[in-house]
C-alpha cells in the first residue's frame, strides 16, 4: 500500500503527515492526538466521527485522510472548548442533552453546521439535521431543545 | 420540602468536558508504548477443536505474544455458573466465541498474526432453537450439562389450583421476546498494565471495577483481587452491557505475558456478535380472575435462551419470572422456569433485567384481559395495584407507591377515555405499568463480598474548599455520580461547582458493588449522603476551633462557615481546612435492606421499590402494518427526584430505547449466525423515530431514600414495550402482537389473525 505525505489544519494547527492510502480521515486524526473525533461504527451509521470539512459536516470515517489533503478541518474543539463554548455546546449543557457524551461531539459538529445553514430550525428541521448523529442514552428531546434554544442564542447574538 | 439543591434541575456535573470532546474514554487513553490486542473468535456455532496452531503467528515479526488453550490454564469461570473459559478449549459454543488473542505492535500485524492461526475444527451440529435444545437426543452445547437446562425452577405459593378452580373467568397467551443488543455507540475496549512486581492495572468502560476483579480477574488468572488495580473510564453507554466485559481479561492475561501495557478495543460488530445481549425469553401465561376484575391467580411457564454461557441469565430469568407478581395484589401463584443452553451469543442482562421483557408479556396478557371481562384497562390496573404497605405474595414489603397516581395522570393527560372510545380505526391508545427493585440482595451473594449489598463513600475537602467524592458506585453516563454530587452539596451547603467525582478505582476508593439494578441513587446516595454529614460535621468542630465560637452556633451555606447568630462572622470552608491541616474528610456507609431470597426464592429482595406507568398513542397503516408511535405519556414514582434534569433525561432516554427495542431492534439469529452486525443492519431509533414525550414524577417520599429517593433508570424503559403493543391492539381492534419487535409483517399477520 503506497503512503501520501499530506497536509491539513485542523481547528487551525497546520498539520503533516504520512498517511497510507486506506486510512481514513478519522484513524488519521485519532492517530495524531484529535481524539475527541469518537470512533464507533466505522461505517457511516453513527455520526460520532462527524467533523467539519472545508465547512462541510461529513462522516471522518467514510473519508480517507489522502482526500483531505489541503482541507480546513474543524472538529468539536474547534467549535468550543471549556473555556470558551459555543452556544450549542453551553445549551447542550443548560437542557441536559448530554449524558455519556460520547455522541455528543458528532452531535455538536452536525448542529453547528445545521444553524450555519438554518438559523431558525424547526423541530422537523433539528430531527433531520441530526438524523445521522445516534444518541443512545437521551431519547433525543433535549438535544432538540439545546438547539433551538442555540439558533436563539445565536440569533440575539450570543455568540457565533 | 425545604433542599435548596435537591429537586431542582441541574446539568450533569461533568458536562462541560463532554460536549467539549475533553472526556477520555477507554479509546482515548494514552498509553506509552501499549501493544494492540485482538481475538480469534469462532467461525462457528458448534464446533469440537481438534488443534489450534500458534506457530508461525508467533513467528511473525511484531508480535509479542499469543494465547490460547495451548499456553493457558482451564480456569472456568462465570457469575452464576462456572461454565465459559478465557479461551475455548474443547468446542466452541457460539459464533464469535474467544479461541486465541494476540498482542502485537499495531493493529495491522495483529490483524495479520490472527490470520496466522490455524484452526482444525470438527463441526458439530448446531442446536440453535430452546425448543430444540430440549429435545431429547438433542446436541449437547456442554457436554455434562444433561438436556441442555442450565436452570429450572418450579413454585407454587398460594391456593393456586382453587384459584382456576373458582374463577369466574380465565385467560391464556404466550409471547416471545427477541435477541437485543444494548447498543452504547462506544464500543467496549479495556486497557491493561503489568507491572514487574506481578500486580496489573486495568482500565476501562467498565459498571463494576470492583467485581469484575473477584468474579473473572483474579479466578481466571490464579491471583488474588488485591493485584488488580481496576480505574473506570467513562462509559460511552453501557445499558448493562459493560458489567461482564470479557475484553478486561483479554488485555490483562495479554498484558501479563507480554509483560507490556495491552489495549483490547472491540470493533463494533465483535461487541454486537460477543458482548451479553439481552435475554430472549417464551413466556406462557394463564391467569384467573374474578367478574369484577380481582385478580385471584396466574400461571407462568418461561422458557429462558442463555446462549452459549450463562453469565447473568439465572437470575435474570428469576426476575421475569416473579417481578410482575408483585406489582398487582396476586393471592397465589404457579411458576416454572427453564434456562436453556444454545448455540448463540450468551445473553445476558440489558437496563430492566428482564423486566422489560417481562412486563411486556404480562402487561400485554392484561389487555387482553381487559377486553375479556369488558373492563376498561387502566380500571382494571387501578384495581389490582399494590400498594404502600403491602407484602406481597413472595415477600416483597413495599414501603412506598404512587403507581396508582401515574397511571391517574397518563389517563388523563392523554384523554383516555375519550381516545379509548374511538380505537378500531388505526389509531389507538394503550398503557402499562411496572415495578423495579432499587438494588437486589441477591447479587450481592453471588458477586459481592457478603450479604450485606454494601456502598460505601468518603468525601474529601481540601483547603481551596474544593470537594470530592470518592464512591464505589460507578457512573455510566446517566449522571449517577452528579446525583451524589447534589446530594453531598445540599448537606453541606458547599456549591456543586467545588465538587468532583473521579471515576471509580480500585486503587483507592472504598468498595461498591457498581452500577446496576437501579441501586446507585439508594444506596449509593445512602453512603455519600452519610459521608456528607459526616465531613460536614468535621468541618464545623474544626470551624468551631478556628473562629472560637461552639460548632451548635454555626451552620454552613454557600462554602462559608457562617455563626448563626452574626452572619457576618464568617470563614471560607477552604480556610478552615487549610487551618485544620490543609483536608478534611468524611465516610459513610449503607447497607441495604431486605433480604436474601429463600431457596422458593421468597423474600424481600430489595430495600424499596419504584414504579412507573408508560402510555402511547400509535397510528396503524391498516395496508401495511406499519405502526407510529404519535406520543408517549408517562408517570414514574422515583421516590423523590434529586435532580429533575438527569430524571428528565433518564425518562426520555428509557422510553425511546424501550420503544427501539419493541419496534426495530434484533440481533437476528439464524442457525446462531447472527445477522445484526453494524448500525445499518442493527437499527436504533434516530432522531426520526424520537417521539414527543410528555411526562412527571409522582414523588412518593420513599422511607429509606436519601430525601426520599429510590431507583429511576429501570421503569423508565419496562412498560413501554407493552403499551405500544396495547394501543396497537386499540387501533387495530385486537391485533395482538405476541412476537417481537413490532414489525410491519407482525402486525399484519395479527390484523388477519384478528379478523378472523
Ligand atoms: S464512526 Fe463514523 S459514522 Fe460511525
Ligand atoms: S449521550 Fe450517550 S450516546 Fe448520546
Amino acid at each position: 500500500m503506497s503512503t501520501y505525505e499530506i497536509k491539513f489544519s485542523v481547528n487551525g494547527n497546520d498539520e503533516s503527515l504520512a498517511v497510507r492510502g486506506d486510512e481514513t480521515l478519522l484513524r488519521a486524526l485519532r492517530r495524531v492526538g484529535y481524539v475527541e473525533v469518537k470512533l464507533s461504527c466505522e461505517g457511516g451509521d453513527c455520526g460520532a466521527c462527524a467533523v467539519l470539512l472545508d465547512g462541510v459536516a461529513v462522516n471522518a470515517c467514510l473519508v480517507f485522510a489522502a482526500q483531505a489533503d489541503g482541507a480546513e478541518i474543524t472538529t468539536v474543539r474547534g467549535i468550543g472548548t471549556e473555556d470558551d463554548l459555543h452556544p450549542v455546546q453551553e445549551q447542550l449543557i443548560e437542557k441536559g442533552g448530554v449524558q455519556c457524551g460520547f455522541c455528543t461531539p458528532g452531535i455538536v459538529v452536525s448542529a453547528k453546521a445545521l444553524l450555519d445553514e438554518n438559523a431558525a430550525p424547526s423541530r422537523e428541521d433539528i430531527q433531520r439535521g441530526l438524523a445521522g448523529n445516534l444518541c443512545r442514552c437521551t431519547g433525543y428531546k433535549k438535544i432538540f431543545e439545546a438547539v433551538s434554544a442555540a439558533a436563539r442564542q445565536i440569533s440575539e447574538g450570543g455568540g457565533s | 420540602m425545604s433542599e435548596r439543591v435537591v429537586g431542582r434541575p441541574h446539568p450533569i456535573i461533568d458536562a462541560a468536558e463532554k460536549v467539549s470532546g475533553a472526556t477520555v474514554f477507554i479509546d482515548d487513553l494514552e498509553l506509552p508504548d501499549a501493544l494492540t490486542g485482538m481475538a480469534l473468535r469462532s467461525p462457528h456455532p458448534h464446533a469440537r477443536i481438534l488443534r489450534v496452531d500458534t506457530s508461525a503467528a508467533e513467528r511473525l515479526p511484531g508480535v509479542a505474544v499469543v494465547l490460547s488453550k495451548n499456553n493457558t490454564p482451564d480456569a472456568p469461570f462465570g457469575i452464576n455458573h462456572k461454565d465459559e473459559a478465557a479461551f475455548c478449549r474443547e468446542k466452541v459454543r457460539y459464533v464469535g466465541d474467544e479461541v486465541a488473542a494476540v498482542a502485537a505492535v499495531d493493529e495491522a500485524t495483529a490483524r495479520e498474526a490472527l490470520s496466522l492461526i490455524r484452526v482444525e475444527y470438527e463441526v458439530l451440529p448446531t442446536v440453535a432453537d430452546p425448543f430444540a435444545a430440549l429435545e431429547p437426543g438433542a446436541p449437547l452445547v456442554h457436554d455434562s450439562v444433561a438436556g441442555n437446562v442450565a436452570n429450572e425452577f418450579h413454585i407454587r405459593r398460594g391456593a393456586i389450583d382453587e384459584a382456576f378452580d373458582e374463577a369466574d373467568a380465565t385467560f391464556a397467551d404466550e409471547f416471545h421476546t427477541h435477541l437485543a443488543h444494548q447498543a452504547y455507540i462506544e464500543p467496549t475496549g479495556c486497557a491493561a498494565q503489568w507491572h514487574p512486581d506481578g500486580k496489573i492495572s486495568v482500565w476501562g468502560c467498565l459498571q463494576s471495577v470492583f467485581l469484575i476483579r473477584t468474579f473473572m480477574l483474579a479466578p481466571v488468572m490464579g491471583m488474588s483481587a488485591d493485584d488488580f488495580r481496576v480505574t473506570q473510564t467513562k462509559p460511552g453507554g453501557a445499558f448493562g452491557g459493560k458489567l461482564d466485559v470479557k475484553a478486561a481479561l483479554m488485555a490483562a492475561m495479554l498484558s501479563r505475558a507480554a509483560e507490556k501495557p495491552v489495549k483490547f478495543m472491540m470493533s463494533l460488530e465483535e461487541d454486537l456478535i460477543a458482548m451479553r445481549p439481552r435475554m430472549p425469553v417464551h413466556i406462557s401465561l394463564e391467569s384467573a380472575w374474578k367478574r369484577d376484575g380481582a385478580l385471584a391467580g396466574k400461571r407462568v411457564r418461561i422458557v429462558a435462551e442463555n446462549g452459549a454461557y450463562s453469565s447473568l441469565s439465572p437470575a435474570i430469568m428469576s426476575s421475569i419470572a416473579l417481578r410482575t407478581d408483585n406489582l398487582y395484589k396476586t393471592p397465589a401463584a404457579e411458576i416454572q422456569g427453564r434456562l436453556v443452553y444454545t448455540n448463540v451469543i450468551p445473553s445476558g442482562q440489558m437496563r430492566g433485567f428482564g423486566n422489560v421483557q417481562a412486563t411486556y408479556a404480562w402487561e400485554s396478557h392484561l389487555d387482553n384481559v381487559a377486553d375479556g371481562l369488558g373492563l376498561d384497562p387502566a380500571d382494571l390496573r387501578l384495581k389490582n395495584y399494590t400498594e404502600k404497605g403491602d407484602v406481597s405474595l413472595h415477600g416483597w414489603k413495599i414501603a412506598s407507591c404512587a403507581v396508582a397516581d401515574a397511571t391517574r395522570y397518563v389517563v388523563d393527560k392523554m384523554d383516555w377515555k375519550a381516545r379509548r372510545a374511538r380505537g378500531g380505526k388505526g389509531r389507538g391508545v394503550g398503557l402499562a405499568s411496572c415495578i423495579h427493585v432499587s438494588g437486589n440482595k441477591g447479587f450481592s451473594v453471588e458477586l459481592g463480598p457478603d450479604d450485606t449489598d454494601p456502598s460505601s463513600g468518603v468525601v474529601r475537602v481540601d483547603e481551596e474548599g474544593k470537594v470530592e467524592i470518592w464512591s464505589g458506585e460507578s457512573d455510566l453516563g446517566q449522571g449517577a455520580t452528579s446525583v451524589m454530587a447534589y446530594i453531598a452539596s445540599e448537606v453541606m451547603g458547599i456549591p456543586v461547582e467545588r465538587f468532583k467525582v473521579p471515576p471509580t478505582d480500585t486503587g483507592y476508593m472504598p468498595f461498591g458493588m457498581g452500577a446496576f439494578a437501579s441501586r446507585i441513587t439508594l444506596i449509593g446516595g445512602n453512603a455519600v449522603k452519610l459521608a456528607a454529614e459526616d465531613a460536614r460535621r468535621n468541618l464545623l468542630d474544626a470551624a468551631a476551633e478556628a473562629m472560637e465560637i461552639p460548632a451548635d452556633e454555626l451552620e454552613i451555606a454557600e462554602g462559608e462557615v457562617r455563626a448563626k447568630a452574626l452572619p457576618e462572622r464568617k470563614m471560607a470552608v477552604g480556610e478552615v481546612v487549610g487551618r485544620a491541616g490543609g483536608v478534611i474528610e468524611g465516610e459513610g456507609k449503607w447497607l441495604a435492606g431486605g433480604d436474601v431470597l429463600d431457596k422458593e426464592k421468597f423474600g424481600n429482595p430489595s430495600t424499596t421499590y419504584s414504579f412507573s406507568t408508560h402510555g402511547a398513542e400509535v397510528e396503524v397503516d391498516m395496508e401495511t402494518g406499519v405502526v407510529t408511535v404519535l406520543q408517549v405519556c408517562c408517570g414514574h414514582d422515583p421516590g423523590r427526584v434529586i435532580n429533575r434534569l438527569g430524571a428528565e433525561g433518564q425518562v426520555e432516554g428509557g422510553v425511546v430505547q424501550g420503544m427501539s427495542y419493541a419496534m426495530m431492534e434484533g440481533l437476528a439469529p439464524l442457525e446462531g449466525r447472527l445477522r445484526g452486525r453494524n448500525f445499518h443492519d442493527y437499527l436504533i431509533a434516530t432522531s426520526m423515530d424520537a417521539p414527543p414525550i410528555e411526562h412527571d414524577f409522582f414523588e412518593s417520599m420513599d422511607p429509606y431514600g436519601p430525601y426520599g429517593a429510590k431507583g429511576l433508570a429501570e421503569v423508565a424503559i419496562n412498560p413501554i414495550t407493552a403499551a405500544i403493543c396495547n394501543a396497537v391492539y386499540h387501533a387495530t381492534g385486537g391485533a395482538r402482537i405476541r412476537t417481537l419487535p413490532v414489525t410491519p409483517e407482525r402486525v399484519l399477520e395479527a390484523i388477519e389473525e384478528a379478523g378472523r
